[in-house]
């Protein structure tokens, strides 16, 4: 899992080109989009497609995502689940 | 002086031809089928609305058709239509053209762009390639319905066609031309299609504008020209209006790359102040062709921009969105939905907004479900492009409008503005400079030029050791591509160097932009493309798609700079920087704002090096070792003002434009017009790049005897060349070291010249000027 956050950390810091952040600057638990990180509706859109492309994780959309989306944790959260109920995963 | 539209020309997914499709669109007939063109795999939606028997080869000329796209096709069927209609041909007097877009031939050309990407230096350019420059429209109509005196290509993404019109009214005013032959194209292509899909932005249905339960835009495509010309000049042949264009205005807002001002604070401003200048009041309009997209952001901005802007007038405004029938047709949507409002004008008919079953309470408009028949004294049509560029139109009955404040019917144009250069900077081999280093790049490089030797100076390196983060903030553009990072550095500089710095949320309100770059951020293109390509458009990326529109260098600097005034790019290929300059200085003298940051950007990349550089500009020097180009990069942005704008705020500027010309094919002698320095006066010629053709035309102008100097050797083989050309005059004038200079822009079968005169020199330890609006800093 600790790995799994780190992963989610660099996607980020590199997905969204977060140039003079680096991942140890992100926190698990806050929240990634408006006060925390200051990111908005289309990294949103960004995080989604590159979390699915890399892990192979679909993020769902709409009021869903809000929640997987609360932080690194909800979402390393996220992906684990989803890896564990994939078969062969 | 009252600008008449006598002719109008559409090519839609209803039909081809205005009355048709007007008619299908007052039917309630709506053009969405599964996509025809292009695999939609992975995409939220298959269904878009597709021009259909539309072939290619029935409308280029012969032998052509392998390098024009489907956008050139529809583009040259609507103005045909348009210009028979009014009953003119360019053969029967001088007639210009502009033309708005955002694709061009990227359908015919996206593959190639993949396939370069993944094999750069075994890909070979063929025909197809001519049609992917944005310009390419407007040379395919040149090469059909031309010759036309004077030829532009502007995008500011949706409200590109919109753009045109407003550029088209410019000319006219400012005494430029009497016919202006003004529209936009745009076919569908995967880049779009996919771009689309990945912002969420796209319904899975056909769209329904201003629902309860929209969740999306349907993607369109067609095109749309009107013949605009001064009321004298269609009385002098006779000819009937089929409407005024009345009035007009474009701004941006400078908030988010794809999400609209939720206040729709911008938009509103646009549509008070078209009225303002057609001299309507709100309750006047009857009619308001809607840019309703269908997006949840979008439709809830624009209704609250209209209450706002129609005040109680509003109830009695009816309200529709043609993109329940033809679908979003991007770039040519402000062209297209214009000449949808003078149709219903015309005909006392207005079509429906379908797909609309229960109406949004956000989105409270007196809304039309179906066609309804009205009489109408003036229309409106709005247009918002991503960037937030919002472009507002007014159209009315002949003579309904009040004669413009200042002119009588008949009278001649009115005083164009002067214009003045109030700074200029550039990103190059020398870094980022200001207005006096630009003439740093006066200095030759040895054994180059017809200016001579001097000092040893290394030639430019293919790719700027730029880095971003020394010039601009990087966390506010971390979203912004290289090409865009390399034009806010550029504007950053020139609004500090002409007191309208520093940067801020507020600065420079009242500051325009037009710049461009001669291929786009064609490399993101490249890169976009590969992906979905091979990987599927599951993985297209969002974040991306924005960057890939030909003007997202300046809607980012925008943004990042807080410009507020019309906001668009301008492509001419070699010559792109000098049309910008050009678009820039037709739109300040014609009262289009009061200071425009004007030029282009260019970035080093593998597809114009291995396919576009070849095709458009073989005779430039060629690396022996790879047999490749050795092309550079650069960015140069001169901050340009009105005297009055100027002067209000106690500045006097360091170049004053005194010419600016602008000509397509190959006329006689261009330059003829053109006088003299002056006697005594310290003058020199300044080009990006010098060539046979250059000095045939000096040699014959009045300017032959002035020294000559290339720049192109010092800041690298680019399209943006020509800006750093005029940026090194500048300063040199700044620099007190000419009085007068003549920068020349070449391009295939199209030139620019301006001549810029020194102003009085002010002291270094001087005052001084004033920020533009009273908020700044």
């Amino acid at each position: 899992m600790q790995e799994l956050r780190e992963q989610l950390k660099e996607l980020i810091v590199k997905e969204l080109n977060l140039e003079g952040k680096s991942p140890g600057d992100i926190d698990d638990d806050a929240p990634l989009f408006g006060a925390g990180l200051g990111l908005d509706s289309l990294d949103a859109l960004q995080l989604a497609m590159a979390v699915e492309e890399r892990f192979g994780v679909p993020v769902p959309e709409g009021e869903a995502a809000r929640a997987v989306f609360a932080s690194v944790n909800a979402l390393a959260a996220h992906v684990a689940a989803a890896r564990a109920a994939a078969p062969g995963a | 002086m009252r600008l008449w539209i006598t002719g109008i020309g559409i090519v839609s997914p209803l039909a081809v031809g205005a009355r048709a499709t007007m008619d299908r669109l007052l039917a309630g007939e709506r053009a969405f089928a599964p996509l025809s063109l292009f695999d939609t795999a992975g995409c939220r939606s298959r269904v878009a609305a597709e021009v259909r028997d539309l072939r290619v080869a029935d409308v280029a000329p012969r032998g052509a058709a392998a390098g024009w796209s489907r956008t050139d096709a529809m583009a040259a069927v609507a103005a045909r239509e348009a210009l028979g209609e009014a009953g003119v041909t360019a053969h029967d007097g001088p007639l210009a053209l502009g033309v708005g877009g955002t694709t061009a031939g990227m359908l015919e050309t996206e593959s190639d762009l993949a396939e370069l990407w993944r094999n750069p230096g075994t890909w070979r350019p063929t025909e197809r390639m001519l049609s992917h420059p944005l310009s390419a429209t407007a040379d395919a109509l040149a090469s059909i319905l031309g010759p036309f005196r004077r030829v532009r290509t502007v995008c500011s993404a949706c409200s590109s066609g919109a753009n045109a019109l407003i550029l088209a009214a410019a000319w006219l005013r400012s005494g430029r031309s009497e016919r202006v032959l003004a529209g936009a194209a745009d076919g569908l292509c995967r880049l779009t299609f996919t771009g689309f899909s990945a912002l969420g932005a796209m319904s899975p249905e056909p769209c329904r504008p201003f629902d309860l339960r929209r969740d999306g835009l349907s993607l369109g495509e067609g095109a749309a020209f009107a013949l605009v010309e001064t009321e004298a000049s269609a009385r002098a042949r006779g000819a009937e209006p089929l409407c005024e264009l009345a009035g007009w205005a474009a701004r941006a807002e400078a908030h988010h790359i794809t999400n609209p001002e939720p206040t729709g604070r911008t938009a509103a401003e646009v549509m008070s102040a078209a009225l303002a200048r057609a001299g309507l009041a709100p309750s006047q309009v009857g009619y308001l062709n809607a840019h309703g997209t269908a997006t949840r952001l979008n439709d809830s901005m624009e209704a609250a921009a209209i209450r706002q802007a129609f005040g109680p007038a509003v109830a009695e405004l009816r309200v529709s969105s043609s993109k329940g029938q033809v679908g979003h047709t991007l770039g040519a949507a402000g062209a297209l939905e214009a000449a949808i409002a003078a149709l219903a004008l015309r005909r006392s008919a207005v079509p429906p907004t379908m797909g609309l079953r229960e109406v949004d309470p956000e989105c409270a408009l007196r809304h039309l479900f179906v066609a309804e028949p009205v009489a109408l004294d003036a229309v409106m049509s709005s247009s918002f492009g991503f960037g937030g560029s919002d472009t507002a139109l007014v159209l009315c009955r002949p003579g309904f409008a009040p004669v413009p404040a200042g002119a009588r019917a008949g009278a001649s144009p009115p005083t164009p503005a002067r214009v003045l250069v109030s700074a200029a900077a550039t990103v190059g081999p020398e870094g980022v400079l200001g207005t006096v280093g630009g003439a740093v790049y006066l200095v030759p490089v040895p054994g180059s030029g017809p200016a001579g030797a001097s000092a040893a100076v290394p030639p430019a390196p293919a790719r700027l050791a730029f880095e971003a983060r020394d010039h601009l903030d990087v966390e506010r553009a971390r979203r912004v591509d290289r090409t865009g990072r390399l034009a806010i550095a550029a504007a950053a500089r020139a609004l500090r160097d002409g007191g309208l710095g520093p940067l801020g949320p507020e600065v420079a309100r009242g500051v325009g932009a037009v710049a461009g770059g001669a291929f786009g951020t064609i490399d993101a293109c490249c890169a976009f493309v590969q992906k979905f390509l091979e990987k599927g458009a599951r993985f297209a990326s969002p974040a991306e798609f924005p960057n890939l529109v030909p003007s997202s260098p300046v809607a980012h600097t925008s943004i990042y700079a807080g410009l507020g005034g019309m906001v668009i790019s301008s492509h001419d290929l070699a010559a792109t920087a000098e049309s910008a300059l050009a678009t820039a200085v037709e739109l300040l003298e014609a009262g289009e704002g009061a200071a425009v940051l004007a030029g282009s950007v260019e970035e080093a990349s593998v597809a114009i090096e291995d396919a576009l550089a070849p095709m458009f500009a073989p005779e430039l020097p060629s690396d022996v070792a790879t047999g490749r180009g050795r092309r550079s990069e650069g960015a140069a942005l001169l901050l340009l003002e009105t005297e009055a704008s100027l002067a209000a705020r106690g500045g006097v500027g360091v170049a004053e434009v005194v010419a600016s010309l602008a000509w397509r094919g190959t006329p006689d002698a261009p330059l003829s017009e053109l006088a003299a320095p002056g006697p005594g006066a310290r003058a020199a010629v300044v080009t990006g790049r010098y060539d046979a053709l250059g000095a045939s035309m000096l040699e014959r102008s009045a300017w032959r005897a002035a020294p000559r100097h290339e720049v192109a050797p010092r800041v690298g083989w680019h399209e943006a060349a020509g800006g750093m050309a005029l940026a090194a005059a500048v300063g040199a004038l700044a620099a007190g070291r000419w009085d007068s200079v003549l920068v020349l822009g070449l391009g295939r079968a199209r030139g620019y010249a301006f001549v810029l005169q020194a102003r009085a020199r002010a002291s270094a330890a001087g005052p001084q000027p004033e920020p533009l609006t009273g908020d700044a800093r």
